[in-house]
Formats: structure tokens, C-alpha cells, sequence
């Protein structure tokens, strides 16, 4: 039964991604919907799962299916198998059931996409790749997956070929990537040669016998799998421009699941963490700056959906964080996880159905005054809003304060970081509800704003109605510590400060935040203020939300964007264009040895023949 | 006689071909160095076939032999159409192809 | 009078390769005899069922006989020879197919109606109006599928370069023969004519030295006077030099292997696709029983040498590959780039290395000829599209071939979940085991540049719009689709359920001595 279940959850979305992208033009009509069949019936397949997993003990939840013997290497077994634990059960319903919404919200948005088919077929087959990616029992069935949604991600970021842009971006997130996956494919050789096997299983058993640099090494090359998948510092630069690909990829992939792949490998390998603090340090060292980076990104950018996807960076970096902090964070960092999976989902939807109105504006600047016009898409905003900055009792407070709590148990730095982040989180959010719903209306002449269709607003309400209770729902009994202690264990440990002190801190940074961020933005301007000297800006009186803006803000956080942006640009952006152009420019010079004349293609033959010989010769005098 | 001589020989003859390829530009003088590549290559053989007594050395001359006038056939057919269609021997010319 | 001792020859085991070259030699005698209305057909019936003949028996000798030598000990029967006789006739009969089509071109099939011709004479066009076709190109490819028969089964030095030859000469000749782009593939030919002759110049000599070490010609033979040596002598490791060279060069390893982008790039498609895929197999296959058996004593001698050889191999042909705009070049620096990896897995140099390098052949010769097929059919009314920027937006207007396209691309790219993927992780794990973890290091780096460039390609093929001088998609006959489609199945069925194939691989890998 659970084999079957299995399989349908797995094989539905791939059944649809392959009709729908090899059946031609004739699936236009009735493609999208075969798409959003084929998700639900992954959705009722998951949650009967769940349903079974829940009448069992705990002890008795997680169960192994072995499909087939896949490939034997020598020595190495690898198994096509499946193995759906607590940990791979809750991906798996955040995954059916947020991509279950987002493929009926794109039926509204990309209703008058003539390519609306392929975009189905793509998104099938990115669900398809990240169930196999959370549902596989070894590492390399999970590079499978792992890949495959890569693939599905590049596909769906170029959707929009008449861009060039879009390419751009999908090749650059492609780079990037491979510098992530490079790491991912060296541990799995590493776990080969040391161990022997690559199912987690083997892995975790034979990883305590192994000499101390083992899992040193392989925590580091995981965490940079992590760092590129999950966009996190140094390898985020490819986010912001993904988000060139249409909103609900952005919601689903760039949000709510892909990104969080690199959270789940490493939770999943919590067995290497754990015999490594070095490994853990440097994973909580890159949480934290992803934390402060994305936020700071995310404020100072105009675009609503690049501002997003700073957030998004910045929240993944809670979960990294957490993760690091070893088994006082695993739970966390899911739980954490799965709340944000709603409430950005639910956020991005929201930019959508503004964009949807607003002719794919996306510059904040442009908008305003929109919380009278799209009231639906506002109140469901809202509620992400008050989730994501963790006012209780939306979902954001329950994960991101636990969190909190886990950091300063561990150490102060940590603590302190989670809180600069909580604070800045409240404030470029509430930059953005500020710019985009209240405020006057600073819109094109051509703008007719308008809310957005059924098919839309539900599928936005369903997340906004996740991201309010979610939170509690989880937290209820400790509920969601008992279902995932079996699997990542868990130590409760205790913060340094008495709990009201900690609660009382953490409001006190949000409403700063708020109050800042409401402050600093009463008077948004029409275009981005340029560079004037502050004290002339400063005695403009009527530019007093400007200057606030300005002064407080924008001056630290230009210079501080200014150097993300050098950092994004120039080093990270660099650095990958330059391997690709010096990989490009390499081969440029290259291809002149070749250069037509059969005479000197004899004398690389003759020469590389002597060369050879005198070698072997040397060798042997030697 | 230590058969070492002839191997230098046959070695030099070897380099000499070798350098022929490298340095001419007609296509058939390059090809007849190759020729003579083989040909040092047969003396080697017929060498060590006298040195170790036995016959292998000589049958394989015989065979490479053949091989080279069956290589003649093929290599000047080419060089021919190459001819009639460029009016020229040189395979310095013949260099469309390239990068 | 007395009695002569007649070398007992086991006829059956070598069915295959009588098959092919009397097949062959039926196909000269048709040639001048049969009216030339039926020639076409004739031939193509010929070559077809002698090959298609020939795989049976080689799955029946493969069934039913003895492992050890044969035909006087010139031959080994051995299971690595025998997955390579039966993929080399795989690739060859996928070849022949696509080498059959002539619904493509308009003006016939790949080859020029008559080879002597002027390019753009006043002849030629007169041939081309007449509609001519040749069909020598048969004869000789069951020549070359013969030789490269022979070339993996050889056992001793002589049998070596005699098959190398058998392969070579008809291969010269079909390099020529392009019906399109005619002075390119003169040029082409011309020039893999003197780098082969030169080529095989040296291995002859090697051999020579290597005879006159050992004082036999026989693998076995020479193993066995290496085992005994004390110290390394100049003549054997000369010797070993010379004949490694002489491989490299067939296989289009760096630096030996400048002619594979020139050659590739102006032979008639088909007839790429035929040497990428099927001529390397067997290059690979020899190169490998040279190593191993003769040689295998001297491991730690040319062991260094294959090191550094693969990996100017894997990144040069990667890195090149990059700059390319031409689709037949790039595919040519992609075959380099994958002999590169093969080598990783023939420095292994143990069971596991040859049964991961064995299957690494069969996924890359599948998807290459594949590749090479479809590329034949990209075309503008000139001839083929080779140039990739004519390849924009054809994922629109042919969604079926830019989906196969991208297929193989992945499977080269190495993605899992194609043949590709499973065969590089054959041979990076093979080469850990043998420890030799910084050419895996190579390996992988390598594999992401290559990864650029294939998707680069998809990109281009998928996001990119079309410009006014793109290319169109000819309707194939069933014979091309039949070849390409064979191709594509593999590499999607070898990734997903490899492991019937990668049982036959470890059990078949072990050489005979």
C-alpha cells in the first residue's frame, strides 16, 4: 500500500510533465488542467501517507522501499530505493500542497501565455524531481533529483525567451549551481572511497568510525552543495536575477521549495554534522551572514520581487543557522521551513496578483495607494506580512522565535545576529507593504489596476489562512519536536536569558523595525532619490520622509548595498563570469593551435611521440 | 655483429622520415617519406627476425609491404582529386579547415 | 613427402568477421556487375543483412564457444573482444542507417554521385541533375566494420596494425566523399590520410622495436619476456612509447589528436557519426588489450603517461569545445573531451576500470551517432545547418528533435538519470578505486565546462528566437529516425535501468592472455 502510494506521489507529476511536454500543441486545451490533476492527485496521495505514518508509533514511521537494484559499481550497491520518514514526509506535503495552490494560481496568471502548456509540463517536472530529491534513501538518487530540479529551475527562469535577460539569467543560475553541485558530487566520491556506500543509512553508520577529517570534509562540501542550491553567501548571486522567471516559479521554486533543498541535505546528513563542529561553525558562520546579507538586500532594493528574494535569502539563512547549531536546531530549521514555504509563497503570490494588476510593473516605486484598489490581494499580504515578521500568533513568530532562542543557547553572536535579522526583516517588509499598498499612488499613466480573478485570490487566501494558523498548529503540545525527534533528535537547551527577556528584546527589534520602516517611507518618491549632498536633502523639508529614509536607512544601507553589490557584482558575479570567460577565452586561445595546417598537427604528433618517449626514459634513469 | 647498429639505422632512417613529413609541403613527397618510415620499420624487423633466429620478422616486412602499396592506391587517389579541384600539391594550401 | 601441421582455425568463432569481409568483397563484384538501377538497393540489402548476420553470430559464438585464441593465435576470444565486435556492428548497423537516408537532402544521400568529379563543375552538376548515386561507400564501410572486427580481437602485433590498416584506408576514402561542402571533405580527407599513414608509421615502428625486444610478435608472448625482466630496457620502453602514440593518435587524445576536429568536421555527417562512434570504440578496445595484456607489466610505466594525457584530453577538449560555433567542430571536441574520460577509466587499469570504460563506450557511441544523425537533419537549402547560431529556436518549430537533442546533451553533460551520468560515475569510481582521486578532481571540473556548453546549447536551441538565415527540420525517412531513435532510447533506458548492462559489463571484462 505505502509502495503504491509512493509511486503515485512520485509518478504523477511525472506522468503529466512527460505528456505535456512531449504531446505537442494537442494538449493546449486541456494540458494545464491534466497539470493541476495530476498535483492533486499527488496532494490526496501525501496526505494519506501522512495519514497512515500518524496511526503508527513513532518508531515504526519511517519505511523503506526498495524499487530496484539500480547500479552496482564495483564494490558500491546503489539502490533505486524510496524512504519516506518524518523528515521527507513533511517536504513531501509542503511540496504537494503549496505546488498544488501555485499551479491553480498560474492557470489565472498564465492564462494568456501562449506557451502556458510547456510552463505546466515544466512545473510538473520540477515537482516530479523535488519529490524524487526529499523521497530518496541515498545521495546519489538524491544528485538525481537534485539535478533534475536545477534543470527544471533553468528551464522555467529562461520561460520568458523573449528576454535576453531570462537566458542570462538561466545560464548564470546554471554557473552557479555547478559550483554547488561540484561540492555535492565530490562528497558522494568522498562517501565512496571512505565508506563504501551512499544510502544515508550506510552513511550514518559508518561515518562514526571514520578518521576525524571525514566528516569535516564532507560537512564542508555538503554546505557548499547547500550554499549554492539554497542561494546562500557566497553563492546567491544567481537568485536575485532568478527571479527574471514568472512569479509563481518564483513562489514555488525560488521560494517555498527548491531553495530549501540545501536546509534539507543538510539536516538530512545531521550524522556528519554531528562529529564535526568545525563543519557545523562554518555552517552557522554562512547562516548568519545570509542572514544579514539578504536583509540588507532586501531593503534596499526597489523591484518588489528581487526585494523578495533578499528576504528569501535571508530567511533560508535562519534555517542554515538553525542547522548548524546542530540537534538543538534541526527541528527548527524544518519547522521554520515549512512556515516560511507558506508565508512566501503566499507573499510572492501577493507581488504577483499586484504585478498581474499593475501590467508586470515591478518597481515599487511605481505603485502605492493599491491597498484600496486590490483589497483581497492586500489583506492576504498582509497576513504573510505579519507572519514573516513574527507577530504572534501568525506562523513566522512561533519558527523564527525558536530559532532566536536556539541561537542565543548556543552563543551570543548567534543570538544577536538572529535578532539584527528579526529587526531588519520588520523593516524592509514593512517598507514594501508601505510602498506597495499604502502611501499615495505614484502609477504610470497607463496603469488600470485592477484585483486579481478567483483563480488567483483562493489559492493566495489558502496560503494566507497556512501562514496565520500553521505556526500554532505545529507548536500546539510541542507537536512538531515529538514528530521529528526520532529522526534529527532534539536537545531542548535553554537561552542565557529568562524567556520574558528574550520575548521582550525580540519585540522590541521588530517594532523598531516597523516603526522605521513605516517612518522612513510616509513619502516614497516616484523615482529612486539619487546621490545629493544629505545636509541640502536634510533641510528640504518637505523630502522629511526622504531624509529619515536617507539618513537612518538608506545612507548605511546604500553603502552597505553598495557593498553587496560590489560583493554580488564584482566578487561573487565576478567570479563566476571570469571562470566563465576565462574558460571561453582559454578555449579561444586554444583553438588557434589549431590552425588548419596538417604539417604542424604532425608535428604535435612527432613531438608529443618524443616527448612521451623521453619521459619514459627519464622515468626510468630516475 | 651486434644487431644494435642496424637499429640505429633503421632508427635514423625513422627520424629522417619523420623530419620529411615536418618539412615538406608536397603532399606526395610527404607521403613518400612516410614510405620510408616504414621502411625503417621493416628493417627493423628483418633484424631482429636474423638476431632472435626466427621467422616472424620477415613475414611481417612482407606484410607491411603490401600495406604500403595498398596505402600508395588510396593516398595518391586522394592527393589526386585534391589535384584536379586545387591545381596544387601543397598541403600548406589545403588549410580551410581550421579553429 | 612429409606431413604438414595445418593451423586448426575454429571457423565458427570466426563467423563474424568472414561474414563481413565476404560480404564486402560480394559488394565489389556487385559493383561491376549488377545493372545500375539495382545497385543501390543491392548494396544496401548487402551490407545491411551482413552485418545484421554477423551481431547474431557474434551472439552466438559469445553463447556457445570457448574463451582462447584462435585462427593460430592471431585472434583472442575473449569477452571484452566480443562486447566490442557486437557494439561495434551495434554502431555500425545504427551508422548504416542513418548513412541509407536520403530523404534529407533532396539531392540524395550524403555522399557526391561521383567522387571524381570537379566540385562545381559543369560535370558534377550534370551528375547531381541525373539524380547518380554512389554505392561504393558499401563495400567499403564492411571493409572498415571488418577491420575494426579485427582491430579489438588482434593478438599479436602484426594482426594489430594489418586490421588498423583494413580500417584506415576505407575510411580515408569515405572521408572524402561528402556530396556537399566537396573541397572541405577533400581537404579532410587529404589530411586524415597523412596524419593516419604517419600515424600508423609509428606504431609499426614501435611494434618493430617491441619485436626486437621480445623476439615475438604474440601479446602473450611479449608479456611474458616483460614479466622476466630485471631491470627496464631502452628497446621496450621505446617500444611502449611508439604503440601508445600510435593508439592515442586513433582514439583523438591530446596532443595527438588535432586532426578529430578538421576530419570531423568535413567528412559526410554520417560517416562522423560512424567514426565517433564505432572507430573510437574499437580504438579504445585495442588500446585497451595493448595495455593490459602485452604490456600490462610495464603499468607503472605508462600509467603517468595516461594520467597526464587524459587530462589535457578532458580539459583541452572541454575548454575548446566552448569557442566553437560550428555544431560538427563542437560535437568533434565533445568526442575528444569524452575520450579524455574514457582514459580515466583505461588508467584504472584493473576489472573494474575495464568493465566502467566498456560500458562508458556503448553510452557515448550510442548518443554520439545519435547526435551526428540528428544533425544531418538540421539543414538550410545549402546543406546541413552547422553553424549553431542557425540552430536558434528550433526547440519551437521541432519540439521532438530539440527534446532528443537535448537528451543527448544531458546524457554528454552527464545528468543523471541518462546513460552518460552512469557511465562517468563508472569511471570516476573506478579510477578512486585505483587511486588516482585528483584525475577523478580533473575529471569533474572538466565535466562542468563541458556542462556550460551543453547547455548553452539547449539554451540556444530553446530561449533563443529564431534569425532569418535558421535552419528547417527535413523530414527523415524512417531509416534515420529508426537510427536516432535507437540512440536516444538507450541513453534514457541505460540511465534509469542500467544495471542489466553493467552485470554484462563486469562479467565480460576480463582479457584472455
Amino acid at each position: 500500500m505505502t509502495t503504491t502510494l509512493l509511486l503515485l506521489v512520485l509518478l504523477a507529476p511525472a506522468l503529466g510533465a512527460a505528456v505535456l511536454l512531449l504531446g505537442g500543441r494537442r494538449t493546449n486545451a486541456w494540458g494545464p488542467l491534466a497539470a493541476i490533476g495530476v498535483m492533486g492527485a499527488a496532494t490526496a496521495g501525501a496526505l494519506a501517507l501522512f495519514g497512515a505514518m500518524l496511526t503508527r508509533p513513532a518508531a515504526e514511521r519511517p519505511v523503506g522501499v526498495l524499487l530496484y537494484e539500480w547500479l552496482a559499481v564495483g564494490d558500491l550497491r546503489v539502490p533505486f530505493g524510496l524512504y519516506l520518514d518524518q523528515l521527507s514526509m513533511s517536504f513531501v506535503l509542503l511540496i504537494t500542497i503549496v505546488g498544488t495552490l501555485i499551479h491553480v494560481y498560474s492557470l489565472g496568471y498564465m492564462a494568456h501565455d501562449p506557451d502556458r502548456r510547456l510552463f505546466f509540463g515544466y512545473l510538473n517536472l520540477f515537482v516530479a524531481a523535488m519529490l524524487l530529491l526529499v523521497l530518496a534513501d541515498n545521495y546519489l538518487l538524491l544528485y538525481v533529483g537534485w539535478e533534475g530540479v536545477g534543470l527544471a529551475s533553468y528551464l522555467l527562469i529562461g520561460f520568458y525567451r523573449r528576454r535576453a535577460s531570462a537566458a542570462t539569467a538561466a545560464k548564470k543560475a546554471f554557473l552557479i549551481n555547478r559550483v554547488g553541485d561540484f561540492g555535492l558530487s565530490v562528497a558522494i566520491m568522498v562517501m565512496f572511497t571512505m565508506i563504501g556506500a551512499v544510502t544515508f543509512s550506510a552513511v550514518d553508520a559508518g561515518i562514526v568510525a571514520m578518521p576525524g577529517w571525514v566528516p569535516l570534509v564532507l560537512g564542508l562540501l555538503l554546505l557548499l552543495a547547500a550554499a549554492g542550491k539554497s542561494a546562500q553567501f557566497p553563492l546567491q548571486a544567481w537568485l536575485f536575477d532568478a527571479m527574471e522567471g514568472p512569479t509563481p516559479v518564483s513562489a514555488l521554486i525560488h521560494a517555498a521549495t527548491m531553495v530549501t533543498a540545501g536546509v534539507y541535505l543538510i539536516v538530512r546528513s545531521a550524522a556528519i554534522y554531528d562529529l564535526s563542529e568545525t563543519a557545523r561553525t562554518a555552517v552557522i558562520v554562512v547562516g548568519g551572514i545570509s542572514i544579514l546579507f539578504g536583509a540588507i538586500v532586501g531593503s534596499a532594493r526597489d523591484d518588489i520581487k528581487k526585494a523578495l528574494a533578499g528576504s528569501t535569502m535571508s530567511q533560508i539563512g535562519y534555517m542554515v543557522l538553525a542547522a548548524g547549531l546542530g540537534p538543538i536546531g534541526y527541528v527548527f530549521a524544518i519547522f521554520h521551513l515549512l512556515t516560511h514555504g507558506f508565508f512566501k509563497a503566499n507573499l510572492f503570490l501577493g507581488a504577483g496578483s499586484v504585478m498581474h494588476g499593475m501590467n508586470d510593473e515591478v518597481n515599487m516605486r511605481r505603485y502605492g495607494g493599491l491597498a484600496w484598489v486590490m483589497r483581497l490581494t492586500f489583506i492576504t499580504f498582509l497576513i504573510g506580512y505579519l507572519a514573516i515578521i513574527g507577530v504572534p500568533p501568525f506562523a513566522g513568530f512561533y519558527s523564527k522565535d525558536s530559532i532566536i532562542e536556539a541561537a542565543l543557547a548556543h552563543s551570543w553572536t548567534a543570538g544577536i545576529v538572529a535578532w539584527l535579522g528579526a529587526g531588519l526583516t520588520a523593516m524592509y517588509m514593512t517598507r514594501m507593504v508601505m510602498m506597495t499598498f499604502l502611501t499615495k499612488r505614484r502609477w504610470q499613466p497607463d496603469a488600470h489596476p485592477h484585483e486579481s480573478p478567483p483563480v488567483m485570490i483562493i489559492p493566495m487566501a489558502l496560503l494566507a489562512l497556512g501562514s496565520a494558523v500553521l505556526g500554532y498548529l505545529l507548536v500546539m503540545n510541542d507537536a512538531f519536536e515529538h514528530w521529528l525527534e526520532p529522526v534529527t533528535g532534539f536537545v531542548h537547551e535553554d537561552p542565557p536569558l529568562a524567556m520574558p527577556i528574550v520575548y521582550g528584546i525580540t519585540f522590541g527589534v521588530v517594532g523598531l523595525g516597523v516603526l522605521i520602516g513605516v517612518l522612513a517611507n510616509l513619502h516614497p518618491a516616484a523615482e529612486a532619490p539619487t546621490r545629493v549632498n544629505p545636509l541640502v536633502r536634510a533641510a528640504r523639508a518637505d523630502l522629511y520622509g526622504d531624509a529619515i529614509n536617507e539618513g537612518l536607512f538608506m545612507r548605511p544601507g546604500q553603502v552597505l548595498t553598495a557593498a553587496t553589490v560590489i560583493t554580488d557584482r564584482r566578487i561573487v558575479d565576478g567570479a563566476v563570469m571570469a571562470v566563465a570567460d576565462l574558460s571561453t577565452g582559454a578555449g579561444d586561445q586554444l583553438r588557434r593551435v589549431e590552425n588548419g595546417f596538417v604539417r604542424s598537427y604532425s608535428l604535435a604528433l612527432v613531438a608529443g611521440a618524443v616527448i612521451v618517449l623521453a619521459a619514459l626514459l627519464l622515468l626510468r634513469i630516475a | 655483429m651486434s644487431p644494435d647498429a642496424y637499429l640505429s639505422l633503421a632508427s635514423i632512417l625513422f627520424a629522417i622520415g619523420a623530419a620529411g613529413v615536418l618539412l615538406r609541403r608536397n603532399a606526395i613527397i610527404a607521403f613518400m617519406s612516410i614510405e620510408l618510415m616504414l621502411n625503417a620499420a621493416n628493417l627493423a624487423f628483418v633484424t631482429a627476425a636474423r638476431a632472435w633466429g626466427n621467422l616472424d620478422g620477415q613475414v611481417v616486412a612482407f606484410f607491411v609491404m603490401v600495406v604500403a602499396a595498398a596505402e600508395v592506391v588510396v593516398g595518391l587517389a586522394i592527393i589526386m582529386t585534391i589535384f584536379r579541384s586545387r591545381q596544387s600539391t601543397s598541403v600548406d594550401e589545403t588549410s580551410l579547415l581550421r579553429w | 613427402m612429409t606431413p604438414i601441421s595445418v593451423v586448426d582455425i575454429d571457423y565458427v568463432a570466426l563467423a563474424p568477421v568472414i561474414i563481413v569481409l565476404v560480404a564486402a568483397v560480394i559488394g565489389v563484384l556487385l559493383e561491376a556487375f549488377l545493372p545500375e538501377a539495382a545497385r543501390r538497393s543491392g548494396q544496401l540489402l548487402l551490407t545491411g543483412s551482413a552485418v545484421a548476420l554477423a551481431f547474431l553470430t557474434v551472439l552466438i559464438v559469445a553463447a556457445s564457444r570457448p574463451f582462447g585464441p584462435i585462427a593460430g593465435g592471431s585472434l583472442m576470444l575473449d569477452g571484452p573482444g566480443l562486447f566490442l565486435q557486437g557494439l561495434i556492428l551495434l554502431t555500425s548497423g545504427t551508422a548504416i542507417l542513418i548513412m541509407a537516408d536520403r530523404r534529407v537532402d533532396p539531392g540524395g544521400d550524403a555522399f557526391a554521385g561521383r567522387v571524381s568529379t570537379l566540385p562545381g563543375g559543369e560535370e558534377e552538376r550534370e551528375v547531381s541533375r541525373r539524380g547518380l548515386m554512389q554505392t561504393e561507400v558499401w563495400p567499403l564501410m564492411l571493409f572498415c566494420i571488418g577491420g575494426l572486427l579485427l582491430f579489438v580481437t588482434s593478438n599479436d602485433l602484426l594482426t594489430l596494425f594489418i586490421a588498423l590498416e583494413i580500417l584506415s584506408l576505407p575510411l580515408y576514402l569515405l572521408v572524402g566523399m561528402a556530396r556537399r561542402r566537396r573541397l572541405l571533405s577533400q581537404e579532410a580527407a587529404l589530411k586524415y590520410f597523412l596524419m593516419g599513414a604517419l600515424a600508423s608509421a609509428i606504431l609499426l615502428f614501435g611494434s618493430a622495436l617491441a619485436y626486437a625486444y621480445a623476439g615475438t610478435i604474440e601479446f602473450a608472448g611479449i608479456a611474458e619476456r616483460i614479466s622476466e625482466r630485471t631491470t627496464a630496457n631502452t628497446l621496450v620502453i621505446a617500444a611502449v612509447a611508439l604503440i601508445l602514440v600510435g593508439l592515442l593518435f586513433k582514439i583523438g587524445a591530446v596532443p595527438f589528436g588535432q586532426w578529430v576536429p578538421d576530419v570531423y568536421q568535413g567528412a559526410p555527417t554520417p560517416v562522423t557519426g560512424f567514426m565517433a562512434a564505432a572507430v573510437k570504440v574499437a580504438a579504445v578496445g585495442a588500446l585497451l588489450r595493448v595495455l593490459y595484456v602485452p604490456f600490462g607489466g610495464m603499468r607503472w610505466e605508462w600509467e603517468p603517461v595516461l594520467w597526464i594525457v587524459a587530462s589535457l584530453t578532458m580539459l583541452i577538449g572541454s575548454l575548446v569545445a566552448l569557442a566553437q560555433s560550428d555544431i560538427k567542430r563542437m560535437l568533434a571536441y565533445s568526442s575528444i573531451a569524452n575520450a579524455g574520460f574514457i582514459l580515466i577509466g583505461v588508467a584504472a587499469a584493473d576489472q573494474v576500470g575495464l568493465s566502467s570504460v566498456l560500458f562508458y563506450l556503448l553510452a557515448y557511441s550510442v548518443a554520439t551517432l545519435a547526435a551526428f544523425g540528428i544533425v544531418t537533419m538540421v539543414r538550410v537549402p545549402t546543406g546541413e545547418a552547422t553553424s549553431l547560431e542557425q540552430w536558434a529556436g528550433i526547440g519551437r518549430r521541432s519540439p521532438l528533435l530539440a527534446t532528443a537533442f537535448s537528451l543527448i546533451l544531458l546524457s554528454f553533460a552527464g545528468i543523471p538519470l541518462t546513460a552518460g551520468f552512469i557511465a562517468k560515475f563508472g569511471v570516476f569510481t573506478a579510477a578512486i578505486t585505483a587511486g588516482a582521486l585528483p584525475l577523478v578532481i580533473v575529471g569533474i571540473v572538466a565535466s562542468a565546462i563541458a556542462a556550460a556548453l551543453y547547455v548553452r546549447i539547449i539554451v540556444r536551441m530553446y530561449f533563443t528566437d529564431p534569425v532569418s538565415a535558421s535552419a528547417g527540420v527535413a523530414s527523415p525517412s524512417p531509416l534515420t529516425v529508426a537510427g536516432v531513435g535507437l540512440g536516444v532510447a538507450l541513453t534514457v533506458i541505460l540511465g534509469v535501468f542500467p544495471q542489466p548492462v553493467l552485470n554484462l559489463v563486469e562479467q565480460t571484462s576480463i582479457f584472455v592472455r
